[in-house]
């Protein structure tokens, strides 16, 4: 296993640490303090949304996918993730509770694995 | 109007899913970190400073695989974090009201699971910066904490997932999505979304992409908005709830529209009726 050198290190996070803050901090303060062509918010509007859209895709489908597909071969009408998944929308959908939805998402994927039988 | 300190923990409140989701990815970067000459400071340095979760994952890997290359492993991070600078354009409208050291610790605590909450709550104009601030605090603990249980007690959390810790993170992003969905249009944005990430990993395995896949949700994300913008330059009325800048939008437009018309048809009635009346009656209208 790789040992890294300690400057090495302490470089990389003191870096990592500026300019994350740069490119976290920069166009917020920039763009609150004029605003923008309706046309840029309207497509501002949309990104949250895409980009749920596509980090569900790559957590959960593109997982479920897999398995279907792999060793464990678990159907997709039967896949923990996927249960889960529906389970948190549900119960978000009814409480409007982000913590409900998580924890009703994670018992939910905990027992259908055991159901299913995966490790 | 809630106080400043009940908005902060309505933020803490609210960001709870959160610091769920991110004890276990904490966990592994921290077990990660160790094994790799981290003193257990420098992991919760690492991870304090620039809460990334993947970006902190690719910054070590690229060290590992460059050989202890520091810049290179900026630059990887960076390149992964880019879609940072989106996040907090997006986020911009939301808090023209804040102070700069409110916006300087936004900005910090900026993640893509504070900025999906927020964006939530923000359509359901329950969001304050204030609130933000307290959803940004909560997860950064999260984040520290999980690096620091990872770095010194990995062999205590190595059976954690047993109780399903990993899947708290995708739970709340299936929440989140019914959360950041109001209407159809947003519906078929996120759904398409998930369509060309997908694509983008079939295309992917055939090894006719270039591209890396840590771009692949950014591409999805900027290419389903861009369409969604084409296809519905504006939102209609009645489209359900929108996003607070938008919102103001269409309806002072649409009320001041109809009494404008109206006045306008008035007026013609009224110059008609007066060019077949006689010349006092349209000089009494000058007067008025």
């Amino acid at each position: 296993m790789t040992i890294l050198a300690q400057n090495a290190i302490l470089i990389t996070i003191l870096g990592m640490t500026v300019f994350n803050f740069l490119l976290r901090f920069t166009p917020l303060v920039a763009l609150t303090r004029f605003s923008l062509p309706s046309v840029v918010e309207r497509w501002l509007s949309f990104v949250p949304i895409s980009v749920m859209g596509a980090l569900f895709a790559t957590q959960i489908l593109l997982p479920a996918w897999e398995q279907s597909s792999g060793k464990q071969s678990i159907p997709l009408y039967f896949n923990p993730g996927i249960f889960g998944a529906l389970a948190a929308m549900l119960v978000f959908k009814l409480t409007k509770s982000f913590i409900g939805g998580t924890v009703a998402g994670v018992v939910v994927f905990v027992l259908v694995r055991w159901l299913v039988g995966v490790a | 109007m809630e106080t400043k300190a009940a908005q902060f923990r309505a933020g803490l409140r609210s960001g709870l899913p959160i610091f769920l989701g991110y004890v276990p990815v904490g966990i592994a970067f921290g077990i990660l970190a160790a094994q790799h000459g981290f003193y257990w400071w420098e992991a919760l340095l690492a991870s304090a400073g620039a809460i990334a979760g993947s970006g902190q994952f690719v910054a070590l890997s690229t060290l590992l695989a460059s050989g202890g290359s520091a810049v290179a492993a900026i630059i990887a991070s960076s390149i992964v974090n880019l879609r940072y600078l989106l996040f907090s354009a997006t986020t911009a409208p939301h808090v023209r009201k804040a102070k700069l050291p409110l916006l300087v610790w936004l900005g910090f605590s900026l993640t893509d699971e504070t900025f999906a909450i927020n964006m939530a709550e923000a359509k359901e104009k329950k969001s304050t910066p204030i609130r933000m601030a307290g959803v940004g605090f909560i997860s950064w603990v999260g984040w520290v904490l999980g690096t620091l249980i990872g770095d010194v007690g990995a062999s205590f959390v190595k059976n954690a997932d047993r109780f399903g810790v990993n899947f708290a993170m995708p739970a709340m992003y299936a929440a989140l999505f019914v959360a950041l969905a109001n209407n159809l249009k947003e519906v078929i944005c996120g759904i398409g979304s998930a369509v060309i990430v997908i694509g983008l990993y079939v295309l992917d395995k055939t090894g006719l992409l270039v591209i890396q896949s840590y771009w692949f949700i950014i591409i999805a994300a900027l290419l389903a908005a861009t369409i969604a913008t084409i296809v519905w330059p504006r939102d209609d009325k009645g489209s359900g709830t929108l996003s607070c800048a938008h919102d103001k939008v269409p309806d002072p437009l649409s009320s001041d529209a109809s009494p404008d018309g109206r006045g306008a048809n008035s007026e013609v009635t009224e110059l008609e009726e007066a060019a077949t009346s006689n010349e006092m009656l349209v000089g009494k209208r000058a007067l008025s």
